[in-house]
């Protein structure tokens, strides 16, 4: 039995390139990043009614976009080393919530100084905000999760956590293109909570899906 | 990082590590020979690494294990770093799909066993007895009955995977079964009682 497995499996060998699991990574996150985009460009511009480019003149509309594009690289550090089954790595993930942490505070300091006036957090799209960016990550979320099945994550849990990360950080940045808002402690609050959620979501479906 | 450059030093001194390493490297690119080498030596390290953690009475799931790694093996070896200690990433899998089993089959034997109890309420000391008695018994009826009897009530696989691995429907595969528990009855509990 085993020894007929054996043949069989031998007789199916096919080259395998090396860095053939970083390459996969890569091309899934150009693909679901495409897709992405376009999803944010159908909901956001057509559905909400938000012009692409919304506060692209002010110094904000930067600082939103390295905030989260960073996520989305330390999730991209992450992703490769998790999908292996000998894999472990903390940095990303902690770096990542320090990142979140260092926002916080900076937006903390930012909002003490406008003497925490409601609308210096809320803005006006608040409460839309953390949704819109898990709609536009889902894409990117999705290809990244389907290319992954193929993997051996050592946990899936974590595996799918780093590719929330992904899939949140670049979502994030899409939304960004299309939001108004200029507040630090908006930023802080909103756009990290879009991305964990993003990345929560990611664990929670890496845990089903990419079990072997 | 730090383990990372232990395991360096490790891979260079254990020539198991040296040769299994060789081979991968080698079956990766495309040499089925190597592979072929590489699995068979695999086989025979696996097979005694399951045995040894698995308790006597499931001493039979050793074999089922060592076939669902090499698969693993063979299917996400796309996950193997050439730059990394094969033997880690090797036992990484196995030890996965070690924890994955017994999870699974810890899972389904509490389920059947209910119905089940008599034979399995015995001491754990006794399940091996009761394994051996139980070979015995379904020795009487046809083979194929008590294979699925074996299969449904004791290995906690489900009706439709039993018949599925019998090429029949899963009907049939009920009332196989039935049948084959009744004469089973009929033969053996009259007698003790």
């Amino acid at each position: 039995m085993t020894d007929e497995l054996i043949a069989r499996l031998a007789a199916d060998n096919t080259p395998v390139r090396p860095l053939a699991l970083e390459r996969r990574i890569l091309l899934a996150a150009a693909a679901g990043l495409v897709a992405s985009a376009a999803l944010g460009f159908l909901l956001l511009d057509f559905l909400v009614e938000r012009p692409f480019g919304g506060a692209y003149g002010s110094p904000m509309f930067w600082v939103k976009l390295g905030y989260t594009i960073a996520f989305g690289l330390l999730g991209l550090a992450a992703v490769p080393v998790l999908a292996r089954p000998d894999g472990r790595v903390a940095w990303p993930l902690a770096a990542a919530a320090g990142l979140m942490v260092l926002a916080l505070a900076l937006g903390t300091m930012n909002w003490m100084m406008v003497d925490w006036s409601m609308p210096a957090l809320m803005g006006a799209t608040a409460l839309v905000c953390p949704w819109l960016i898990v709609l536009t990550a889902t894409p990117l979320l999705a290809t990244l999760l389907a290319v992954m099945r193929r993997f051996a994550p050592r946990s899936p849990l974590i595996a799918g956590l780093a590719a929330g990360l992904v899939a949140g950080g670049f979502g994030a940045a899409l939304y960004a293109f299309y939001c108004g808002e200029t507040g630090m402690m908006f930023m802080a609050v909103w756009y990290s909570l879009g991305i964990a959620l993003t990345a929560a979501l990611g664990a929670l479906l890496g845990r089903f899906l990419l079990r072997w | 990082m730090l383990a990372h450059g232990t395991n360096g030093m490790t891979m260079q001194t254990d020539p198991t590590e040296l040769r299994l390493r060789g081979l991968m490297l080698a079956s990766l690119d495309g040499d089925a020979a190597a592979y072929r080498t590489l699995l068979s030596e695999l086989g025979r390290h696996l097979r005694p690494y399951f045995t040894r953690r698995l308790t006597p009475a499931f001493a039979s799931h050793a074999e089922d294990l060592v076939q669902e790694t090499l698969l693993a093996i063979h299917t996400r070896r796309m996950t193997y770093d050439r730059n990394r200690p094969f033997t880690a990433w090797l036992h990484a899998v196995a030890h996965h799909k070690f924890v994955d089993h017994v999870r699974r089959q810890s899972i389904r034997l509490t389920v059947p066993l209910e119905d089940d109890a008599p034979v399995f309420a015995t001491d754990e000391t006794g399940e091996a007895t009761a394994r051996r008695d139980l070979d015995a018994v379904l020795q009487s009826i046809p083979a194929r009955t008590g294979d699925l009897i074996r299969r449904t009530r004791v290995g906690g696989e489900s009706v439709a995977e039993a018949a599925s691995v019998h090429g029949m429907s899963e009907t049939a595969a009920k009332v196989s079964i039935h049948r084959g528990l009744k004469s089973l009855m009929a033969r053996f509990a009259g007698g003790s009682q």
